[in-house]
């Protein structure tokens, strides 16, 4: 038996009590193989019709003008925030003022609506299937049903299946007419929801009423995904051996950076390298808030000390396979 | 060690493993000590998971091991196997998790205190020469032991080891979890809010 198939028997006994196909779904992908030719036959169980909600998602995310009050579960703790998206003379302008815990405002402005970074273009899974690339569709397993009603929307549902054991799964409800994202649910091994992000209230005009008050202004940094960033490095080049299949760089961070970050499209993990001053025994920790891992290794890599932190929206098994996998560049 | 030998292992210690997975582990184990060496890490980050206590310290795994391996020499492959879930691989975890306390470092009361203590500019990248954020073992007396499979006793550390990694683990993602969300925020699907989930925003 290939390991393949070991992994995908797996990751299905998993999920299969809580993921099973909705037949609609399967004769619309079944219909849409027999038109859309050889390029589409390479990925047997994508289903168009789930990846043309997700790049709409994706879309809708930068186009649309929206405000609203959004919550975010993580575990015991709920936090309440008021977003809002406008686009102004193609470029966008972001906010998100907390209005519970910290009450940070984080803004970003003139985001060029054409500057589409990694993460997003992964998200265009539709026209990757068009062009015969399974794309994001060979890490997940999607599948389309009728929503519930958020924030007064009607929603459709996208249920978000990983294929194997190194990311999340997730229940997206997407509005129906613009297809932006509602509510997510970021589920866990043994159907454990990690994270609930969710619209309390939400409406399609330029800008909100905003009465908050706001204890401090961050504004969003933008990391290039292509150039490289100026900034801290380590001293030496140091690659990663190792990340999931799918993943890929967020921004063009140079071989020595303290950082580098990789995204799938849905899931974003960041790898950090410290070097230690002095020798450290080898050890790990790892903590847990809500869907974010931390994960903490001390080690020697090829004599010298160094702590290695991966941290990000991944189970703890994936930042361990990672950290292992680091060496320095000679 | 192979990728799909680090699938395996994975699986295992997620008590995901198939039995061909377990057999192939196994099989390998003696004469691969990069897989030896990932074993104890693995079942290092499990135990700090469940918040076990490390039981049988001084434990010899290598008897255990052939047992598996010599069943499955005799030709009871498929009942060998079966049996190992029960006879072998508990015992083998909990070995692999004793042996891993030993390769883990042990950082003291005093350091964490250095730890916790640290101004609001420990958030700084540490640089040669500066002091290291990371309790260091010296101050301690504890002996350094290599994680070692049966060969020797492993000594009883204190559980102030497991508790100080795992402080460590939260004091990293404090300190870089909004670097993390700067890239979130423009590569996932969800705008601005994996800024929520910064427990402190800096400007």
């Amino acid at each position: 038996m290939s390991n393949a198939v070991q992994m995908t028997g797996r990751s299905k006994r998993r999920w299969l009590l809580s993921f099973s196909l909705i037949p609609g779904a399967k004769i619309a992908a079944i219909f849409m193989f027999a038109v859309s030719g050889a390029g589409a036959a390479t990925c047997p169980d994508a289903d168009p019709q789930a990846l043309v909600w997700l790049e709409k998602m994706s879309d809708s995310l930068r186009r649309v003008n929206y405000h609203g009050v959004v919550t975010l579960q993580r575990g015991d703790d709920m936090q309440v925030m008021q977003v809002s998206h406008t686009v102004v003379d193609g470029s966008s302008y972001e906010r998100l003022t907390e209005l519970t815990g910290q009450g940070a405002r984080v803004v970003r402005t003139g985001h060029p609506l054409d500057c589409v970074h990694p993460g997003h273009k992964l998200l265009r899974a539709s026209t990757d299937l068009q062009a015969g690339r399974c794309g994001i569709a060979e890490q997940y397993r999607f599948s389309v049903g009728d929503g519930e009603r958020v924030a007064g929307r009607q929603a459709v549902r996208v249920r978000i299946e990983p294929r194997d054991m190194y990311r999340f799964g997730y229940v997206l409800e997407l509005d129906r007419e613009t297809g932006l994202l509602l509510k997510a649910e970021t589920v866990g091994r043994g159907d454990e929801r990690l994270e609930k992000f969710q619209f309390a209230d939400l409406s399609f005009t330029d800008s909100g009423q905003d009465a908050a008050d706001v204890n401090l202004v961050h504004e969003a940094m933008h990391p290039h995904p292509e150039e490289s960033q100026a900034g801290n490095g380590v001293g030496q080049s140091w690659r990663i051996g190792w990340v999931p299949k799918g993943f890929v760089t967020t921004d063009g961070a140079r071989d020595d950076a303290g950082r580098k970050t990789f995204t799938d499209g849905l899931a974003v993990f960041s790898v950090f390298l410290e070097e230690l001053a002095r020798e450290i025994r080898p050890g790990e920790g790892v903590v847990r808030n809500g869907s974010t891992t931390s994960y903490t290794r001390g080690l020697q890599l090829a004599t010298r000390p160094v702590l290695v932190t991966v941290i990000g929206e991944v189970p703890v098994n994936t930042a361990r396979m990672v950290a292992d996998s680091i060496a320095w560049v000679p | 060690m192979s990728e799909q030998m680090r699938e395996s292992l994975s699986a295992m210690m997620d008590d995901e493993a198939q039995e061909l997975e377990l057999q192939r582990v196994l099989s390998r184990i003696e004469d691969d000590g990069e897989l030896r060496q990932t074993w104890v890490r693995y079942s290092a980050v499990r135990t700090v998971l469940s918040g076990q206590q490390v039981a049988c310290p001084g434990r010899d795994i290598s008897g255990a091991v052939r047992l598996a391996l010599s069943s499955e020499a005799d030709g009871h492959a498929k009942t060998a196997v079966n049996g190992i879930r029960e006879r072998v691989l508990r015992p083998l975890a909990s070995f692999a998790v004793a042996a891993s306390v030993a390769a883990t470092v042990v950082i003291g009361g005093q350091q964490l205190a250095r730890i916790s203590g640290a101004g609001p500019d420990s958030g700084d990248r540490v640089l040669a020469g500066t002091a290291s954020p990371v309790g260091m073992v010296n101050s301690l007396g504890a002996t350094s032991v290599q994680a070692s499979f049966g060969t020797q006793a492993v000594p009883v550390l204190q559980p102030a080891t497991r508790t100080a990694y795992r402080e460590l683990a939260r004091q990293r993602m404090e300190k870089y979890m909004q670097e993390h969300a700067e890239h979130a925020a423009l590569n996932s699907p969800q705008g601005l809010v994996p800024f929520a989930r910064v427990a402190e925003i800096r400007e």
